[in-house]
Formats: C-alpha cells, structure tokens, sequence
C-alpha cells in the first residue's frame, strides 16, 4: 500500500491543470487584482480618460457603499436568491424524474423543459412585462383588476417568480446528470426486494443526487446573487426600493451615475459578504472532500 | 414494456403523467404567449393582448434584415460549440487530476474554482476589456473583435463550472478500470481519452451544454468584445430590444420571432445530445 | 466507437478552422486611401432597410469624397453604447466618431475623451453658423468650450386626437398646463381617456418636472446648487400625479405604462392627448386606429397654476433633444473624422435622413425648407424652441433622482393622491443625491 501510493505520488500528472491554471489566471484573476485597485481608486467620468494617475483613496469608497444602500440591496439579493433556489429545487428534480424513463414522446419533453432556459433573460424579461402590466394579460386571466405587479412591494414577489420560472431547468439539467450515476443493479436489487417507488426514491436514488444537486444549489444561489439583466428589463432604472438588488445598484452607480471605483468597491465588498457563507456552505456539505 | 425498464421506473405511471403535465403547461403557457406575440402587431403587443387582433407572420422575414441575424446566429454557433467542447475537455482532465491525486492546495483550488464563480460580470467587464485592448496595443495581438477573444473568455468563464459538474461525477466512477490500464503501461492521455472521457459522456454532455448555453446568452461581454462581423446572435437579438426615448414602439413582434427562431437552433442541438442523457453505467460502455 | 471518434475529431478540426476565419479582420489600415473611420451609431430597428442603404450611400459618397472607408458599429440601448464609451475611452481606442444623446453630451464631455472644436475645426464642418443657433445650446458648457457637433433634432410635442377633441368642442389644442388638464377632463368619459401618460418609463418623468420647472423660472441647476426643494418642482410633481389620482384624466392602468404602452394606448383612438412623444413616433401611430386622425402640438409652455408665463420663466417647449456627434480624442483619423461630420450635417444629406427616418434636421438651411409644410410646422416651432438641460457633468444623476420620485411613488399612487409629506421626503431625498453628484463635478 505504502509503495503504491509513493508511486502514484510520483507520476501525479498535476501538468494537466497548467492550461485551465494559465487561463484562469490570465483571465479571471488579474482582471480580478484589476478590479479591486480600481476599488481603491476615486474612477469617475473626470478621471476615466487618465485612469491610472485617478487618485487613491484607500478605503473611501467602501465607506461610501455602506452609506448607499448596499446592505439592503445584498439582504435582498441573498433573500431573493435563496428563495428561488429553494423553489426551484423540487421543481427540477421532479422534471428531472419524469424524464429519466424512457417513453414515447420523451425527447420532446427533455427539450421542453429546456426552453425557459434557453431564451435569453431580455426576452424573458419583455414577455412578463408586457404579461404582467396592468392591463395585461395576468390581470385580465385572474380578474385582478389593475393590481401592480411590477412597482412596489410586489414587485419583490414578481422578481421571484419570474427568476423561478427561468431558472429550474437549471437544476434539472443537473439532477439529470445526477440520475445517469445510477447503477442499473441498484434499480435491479430494489426490484428484487419488492421495494415500492417511494422508499425507493427517498432511500435509494436521492443520495444519488446529492452532489450534484447540491453543488447545483450552490451555483444556482449565485448566479441568482449575480443576475442583473432579469430585474433590469422587468423593471428598468431606477429599480423600485424593493427589487434594487446588489447587481442593479452596482449597474446604476456604474453605468449611469459613472462612479465606478464606488461600483467596483461595492462588487468587490458583496463577493465577500458572498463568499464567506459559500465557505461555511462549502465545509459544512463537505462537497469538496471525497467521500 | 421490459422488465428491465419498469425495475427502472422512478415515478408510478399517474404521478408521471401529472407532474408532466404540470412542468409542461408551465413551460408552455407562457411559451404560447411568445409565439402569439410573435404573430400579432406591435401595438397589440403594447397593449396587452393574448390573442392577436389581427394575425400576421412578416416579422419572421422582417427579423433578417432589422438586425444581422444569420451571421450572429452562425458566430454563437461557432463560438459556443468550440467552448462547449474546449470547457468539457479541459474541465474534465483538470477534474480527474484533482479528485484522483492528492497534493497540496487541492481543497483550495476546488474552493477557490466555486469563489471564482460567484464574480459578477459587470465588476470583470472592464478590467477584460483593459486586457485583452492592452494586448493589442503591447504585443500587436488582435484580441477585440475576433471570434478567438471571446471563445477565451467564455471558455474560462465556463471553466470553474465545468470543472466542478466533472469533480462530483467522476467522484463517482469506479477506479479498477484505470488502475488495471496504469498496470498495462497505460499513460495518463491515453488513461483519459480511452476510459474517462467515454465513461462520464453524460456529465461531459451536461457541462458541454451550459458551457454552451452561457456564451449563447451572454450580451455583455459579446457587446464590446464584438464588431459587427463577429456579432453574436444574443447581440443581434439586443437590438430588437431598443428604442429611442420617448419614439416609436420597439419591434415587439420581431423580437418575440427572432427569440424563437436564436432558440431553436439549441433546442434542436439540445434534442441531439440529450440521448447521451442515458442512464446507468453500463450504458456508457463498461461491461 | 473508433469511428465516431474520427468524426468528432474532424468536426473539432473544422470549428476551430471556422473560429480563425476571418475573425481577426480588423483592418490595421496604413497610409492614404486605405483608412478606415469607424463610427457608432444607434440602432434603427424601425427602419433597417433605409437605414442600412443609407449608410451604404454615405460610405459610397464618402469614398468618393475621401478615399477613406467608413465602418459603422450600431449600439442597441443608450447602456450599451455608454458601455462601449467607457471602455474605448479607458482603453484609448475604439470608434472615431461617437452619435450620442442630446442629454448625454455633459456626461461625454466631462470625460474629456472628446475633441473640442476650435475655429480650425468648426471651418473644417463648413461653420458654426451652417446649424440652428438652438441646437448648439448642448454643444459645451460655453462657446469656447464645445464638444458636440449637432446632427438631428427630436424635439418633444404632444400628439392629440383631432377627433375626439372636435367632438368635445375643443377648438385649438391646449397652450398652458391649465389648460391641458381642463381639456382632458372633458375629454375623459366612458372607457375614453383625456390624457396618455406613461407613468412607468425611465425617461418620461423628470421631463414633465423639468418642463414645468424651466417654465416657471427654475431650471433645477443654479452654478453648482441644485434646487429641487423648490415649490415650482413640488408643483409641477403634483400636477404630473394629480392627473392621474385627483382629476382622474387617465386610465388607471397608466400607472404601470411605460412609453411603449402610452403610445399604444393612444394609437386606439381612445385619448384625447398623448403628452409626450416626437416624430419618431409616426410610424407606430400610422399602425393604430386614430391613423389619420391625429396631430402634433406643442407641449403647453405655462407652468401649472398660471394663466402667464412668470418674468424669469423660460418659453421651453422642449429639452433639447437629438443627436450629437462627437469625435473621439484617441482617434488616429481627426481629419476623416471631421470630414465625416461635415458629409452628414450638409444640408442634402440631412434632408435625406430627415425623409428616410423623420428626424429634424440640425443643418438651419435644411430646416428652412422644412418650414413650408403645415404638418411640420409644430415640429420644426418645438425644434427652435427647445431649451438645454444643465450643463454640467452631474445631470445623469439628477435625471436619475428626479426619476426616482416617479418611481417609488406609484405604489402610492395606486391608493390615491399622494401626500405632500411623502412628496416632500421623496424630492428631499432626490435633492441630497443631486447636489451630491454636483458637488463632485468638475
């Protein structure tokens, strides 16, 4: 055993990760370093043009993003995000279910649940808010009068809903991918055992899924944290206070008040409000450790 | 039905039927809504119908000349697929080296790879820009406006991911089959292409696919990283979005055909490589 | 299996081949003849054919001219092009020549990434006095410091149903706020509505607030003070609101309109008044229902509770709205920049555009012919009396604040008039955050 191990230590081909190393670090992480000096630096509309001479102003902006909202917009994108995966997650993994046997007519289904997916969020976005408006169709379908769905306090609950209906084929995707790790002869000793479909599923094939579904949790949380075209079509800038998530305060401090050292301090602050529960997350469902 | 399928069944047939149907009106209801908006007028749209007032089907020979479509349409297909593929690769051999060995900074590499994840785009926008601009303008590589630049961000953006969807499947996969190829003299190349990549072709499938879907449906960096010969059909599409302040309609009708029709090409791809979507092992080829 | 491998790998092969073509075709360009000028230009989705025939016109005149090829890149949303302004201007490169909005220039020139024109370069354009005195109003801070050549004017009018005003016995649309809101009452009865107004746009409100403002003697900027605690801007909110919660003139779905669904809502043939809107939008009320039926005024140029405008109050029929064009500081081709600008503000080929896409003219000589048609003379009157927004490099945040009023304030509105404490904190808060930004201008 002991020499074995010396051996594989030998051999460990750790070459194989320099191109995917390389890129990274070309290509996240130094626009990365990039972006945090520029978080440290007054970058506005006056000083864009002489970028590098901007002046340094150590802190200064991280001061100013706690003074801006940005507590409130990173609570909301947290609570936003974490609902949406929370719904989203027995949606995909029922849609992941009734496709995995094979009937007729089976591709066409795995491909309609791919839809919602694959539109892009713009388009998505559109459609509700036509959908959505006033006298839209939702209203006229409901018989809900003019009930507002895109200003106000609803307009958190409309944020969710529309995140939700785009965003489970996501985890769908990867439950399904979960589902392929099944051993026939798991299905084979259930049968034999005369286990019936419950049990069967929440014993048996569940813990299949874990991994996968739970990385897909984690991902999917994330990439509702960081997604700013959905709120940004369905309700336009300034945001009602009730949708003003993370990405729409970094995107209007950015892009139309033009301060962005402000914009990039108050990315780089949420990536670490961010990351220091994805780390607790990570230790905790010990996802990264072998089995 | 095989006996073989029904030990397989997950779900007793009238649940299926029912959650089926369910997911599907979902799906479809506001799909339906789409494709009617795409035949209905501009100001119908506006206005809030469901059923168009009146049926017309020229916004689907309108879209081609509103916007370059085709040629977006072909630039995402090119770009993606390379990137589907690049990402699955380069994910799955950079996956096999951290689950298989152990070494030091391995627990923080695949902590570090999901911390990368969570970056927003718009706080990486400019500093790529500044990048890959730079390249230009200090060793004289075109970067900006080339299919090539954006095929290496996308590939790298798609990079954590895959590799990640890699790590929890090939965690997985039994070890005999490799370690019974080392003892035959087999070299890590050869270790992988022969036995990992057949063997995980259904998470390679998964991650190729959202590696896909992330360039096909990023107008971000595709915006300014593009010119108008490599315009990506996500940034195509964008245009039937705009309208000039307090004008005209936007092109609704145009923009709900030209979504369906930058949609199709993946469903059809998606319909192609789901029967790799196949479950069990022994599917895959081991036995 | 071998075999299916052997066709992924020729496929792999293939894509990476279709990958390098021609992807790398940006022309370095060297010498003469061999130029390329790129320019960006917005996006024209409502007439692309004219559009890009006329961009084949200018670069087939323009070749002939110059030598030079002009590339055009199309930008989608005012974001997407201030996206690609920021990243040009910090990289250094990028188009030559930039089409921007009226309302935009301040911001563009606060970057210093323009050139600014000095005689040399106003000669070169065929001189200052070839464009309508009005539309150099957003050029620069001050004649000496001008970055913004004009190009096309969109002034804002109001569209009004000639019938349904004739059938109320309104004889001549409204003149002042009063007025308007006096007609649109009549106007409303039934599922008929006096007033189109899109509550829920991004653009539309601070409009409305600035108008009303400017008219009665406060243009919201004074030097570096911003005056949004202002009765004239409380007045001019609470008339914009009272439309709809206390005269009741618009229809209550209004309150989640933006533009798009306002013009709509018109083009039905079931309102009286659309408020706000320009000559783009012709081709869209042309598709509705009141085809024919409709005309442009002028917007009303007496603040709300008047009869007469106020001694300090301005005659602002509209901002100064259209396009600007700026050349870029980094450009390597100033010259073919400058000769560009001067192809496309020449009278014939801004008469040309003005055909194909309805937008006014900034060459004065082109305008002049314009005069003559009775349809345009609203139009061509609200061109000349456009008035400029501030000048400073903080109005997009005060644009934004102002906005923001609008926008947090419709779940209000929903329940009824708004109350003048609520109001107060809102234009309180809108106050803080515009002299904040004017605080930082330089």
């Amino acid at each position: 055993m002991a020499s074995r191990k010396k051996v594989s230590e030998l051999q460990r081909p750790l070459w194989l990760l320099t191109p995917g190393g390389l890129l990274m670090t070309l290509i996240i992480l130094i626009p990365l370093l990039l972006a945090i000096w520029i978080s440290f630096i007054d970058l506005d509309q006056y000083t864009l043009r002489r970028w590098v001479e901007a002046p340094f102003i150590g802190i200064g902006n991280y001061v100013e993003s706690f003074e801006s909202g940005l507590p409130k917009s990173i609570w909301l994108s947290v609570s936003f995000a974490v609902l949406s995966t929370a719904v989203t997650v027995p949606i995909g993994i029922a849609a992941a279910l009734v496709t995995q046997n094979a009937y007729r007519g089976r591709a066409l289904v795995r491909a309609v649940f791919l839809i919602p997916y694959v539109l892009p969020s713009f388009v998505v976005a559109s459609v509700w808010r036509t959908m959505l408006q006033p006298d839209g169709i939702v209203n006229e379908t409901l018989g809900l009068g003019s009930t507002l769905w895109l200003s106000g306090s609803n307009s958190y609950w409309t944020l969710v809903l529309v995140e939700i209906w785009a965003a489970w084929p996501f985890i769908y995707l990867m439950a399904l991918a979960g589902l392929q790790s099944v051993d026939n002869e798991v299905h084979e000793a259930s049968a034999v055992d005369g286990t019936t479909w419950w049990p069967k599923l929440t014993r048996v094939i569940l813990p299949y899924l874990r991994g996968p579904v739970l990385l897909a949790c984690l991902l999917a949380t994330l990439n509702h944290i960081n997604n700013f075209t959905l709120p940004f079509v369905l309700f336009g800038a300034p945001a009602p206070d009730d949708v003003n998530v993370m990405p729409m305060l970094v995107y209007v401090t950015s892009f139309q008040g033009l301060r962005f050292g402000l914009s990039a301090a108050m990315a780089v602050l949420s990536l670490v409000l961010i990351a220091i529960p994805l780390y607790a997350y990570l230790r905790a469902v010990r996802l990264d450790v072998d089995k | 039905m095989s006996a073989q399928a029904e030990a397989q069944r997950l779900l007793p047939r009238p649940l299926l039927a029912v959650f089926t149907v369910l997911l599907c009106a979902m799906v479809l209801v506001p799909l339906a809504y789409i494709v009617l908006a795409s035949l209905n007028s501009d100001v119908g749209v506006a206005s809030g119908e469901f059923w168009p007032s009146s049926f017309t089907a020229e916004s689907y020979t309108k879209i081609w000349t509103t916007a370059d479509l085709s040629t977006g349409i072909v630039n995402s297909l090119i770009v993606c697929a390379v990137t589907a593929v690049a990402s699955a690769l380069l994910g799955t051999t950079t996956a096999y080296v951290l689950v298989r060995y152990t070494f030091f900074g391995r627990l923080t590499i695949l902590r570090g790879l999901v911390g990368l994840q969570s970056i927003p785009g718009t706080l990486m926008l400019l500093p790529v820009f500044v990048l890959f601009s730079s390249a230009g303008n200090y060793l004289g590589l075109t970067v900006i406006g080339t299919r090539w630049g954006l095929f290496v961000a996308y590939l790298t953006f798609a990079l954590p991911f895959s590799t990640w969807v890699m790590v929890t499947y090939l965690r997985g996969l039994p070890r005999e089959l490799e370690e019974a190829a080392r003892t035959e003299g087999a070299s890590t190349i050869t270790i992988l292409w022969r036995i990992i990549i057949p063997l995980s072709l259904p998470a390679i499938v998964v991650s190729g696919i959202f590696a896909f879907l992330l360039g096909w449906n990023d107008v971000l960096f595709a915006s300014v990283l593009t010119r108008p010969e490599t315009h990506t059909a996500a940034v195509a599409l964008s245009f039937f979005g705009s309208a000039q302040e307090g004008g005209a309609l936007p092109v609704y009708s145009q923009m709900m055909a030209a979504a369906l029709i930058c949609a199709a090409p993946v469903v059809i791809l998606y319909l192609v490589f789901q029967r790799y979507l196949v479950g069990g092992l022994t599917a895959g080829g081991v036995k | 299996m071998r075999f299916g491998r052997a066709i992924a790998l020729t496929g792999a092969t293939v894509l990476v081949a279709a990958l390098t073509a021609c992807g790398g075709g940006d022309d370095e360009g060297g010498g003469g003849a061999g130029k390329t000028l790129n320019v960006l230009i917005g996006a024209n989705t409502q007439y692309p054919e004219e559009f890009a025939a006329w961009q084949k016109s200018i670069s087939e005149k323009f070749k002939a001219q110059t030598g030079a090829e002009v590339k055009f890149e199309q930008f989608a949303s005012a974001n997407d092009e201030l996206t690609k302004i920021q990243t040009s201007v910090v990289a250094g490169s990028g188009p030559d020549v930039y089409a921007v909005g009226t309302t935009f220039t301040p911001t563009a020139y606060s970057t210093g990434a323009f050139v600014k024109l000095g005689d040399e370069e106003w000669k070169k354009l065929g001189g200052k006095e070839k464009f309508v005195p009005a539309t150099l109003g957003i050029s620069g801070p001050d004649e000496q410091n001008q970055v913004g050549i004009p190009w096309v004017s969109r002034p804002f009018v109001m569209a009004y149903n000639t019938e349904l005003l004739k059938a109320a016995g309104i004889d001549k649309p409204a003149t002042t706020w009063d007025e308007l809101t006096a007609q649109a009452k009549q106007l409303t009865k039934g599922d008929q509505y006096g007033l189109a107004i899109a509550y829920k746009d991004n653009f539309d409100p601070w409009k409305f607030v600035w108008g009303m403002s400017t008219q009665a003697g406060n243009p919201l900027v004074d030097g570096k003070t911003a005056k949004l605690q202002d009765p004239t801007v409380k007045k001019a909110y609470e008339t914009y609101f009272g439309w709809l919660t206390t005269d009741k003139v618009v229809d209550p779905a209004a309150i989640g309109w933006t533009n798009p669904q306002a013009v709509a809502a018109f083009a039905k043939g079931k309102t009286g008044y659309f408020a706000l809107t320009t000559a783009t939008a012709v081709n869209s009320l042309d598709s509705g229902a009141v085809k024919g039926k409709w005309a442009f005024t002028l917007l009303p140029t007496v603040p709300p509770g008047a009869t007469s405008r106020p001694g300090n109050g301005v005659e602002a029929a509209s901002i100064l709205s259209g396009d600007n064009l700026l050349v870029a500081d980094y450009s390597k081709n100033k010259d073919l920049a400058f000769e560009y600008v001067k192809l496309v503000t020449d009278q014939e080929v801004q008469l040309d555009y003005y055909k194909k896409f309805g937008n006014l003219p900034a060459n004065a000589a082109a305008l002049e012919t314009l005069k003559s048609d009775p349809k345009l003379a609203p139009l061509t009157e609200a061109a000349q009396k456009s008035v400029a927004t501030p000048f400073t490099g903080a109005w997009a945040d005060i644009q934004l604040a102002l906005t923001n009023v609008a926008v947090q304030t419709l779940p209000d509105l929903a329940k009824g008039p708004v109350s003048a404490a609520t109001l107060d904190t809102r234009i309180a808060e809108a106050q803080k955050k515009a002299q904040s930004s004017l605080d930082r201008a330089k």
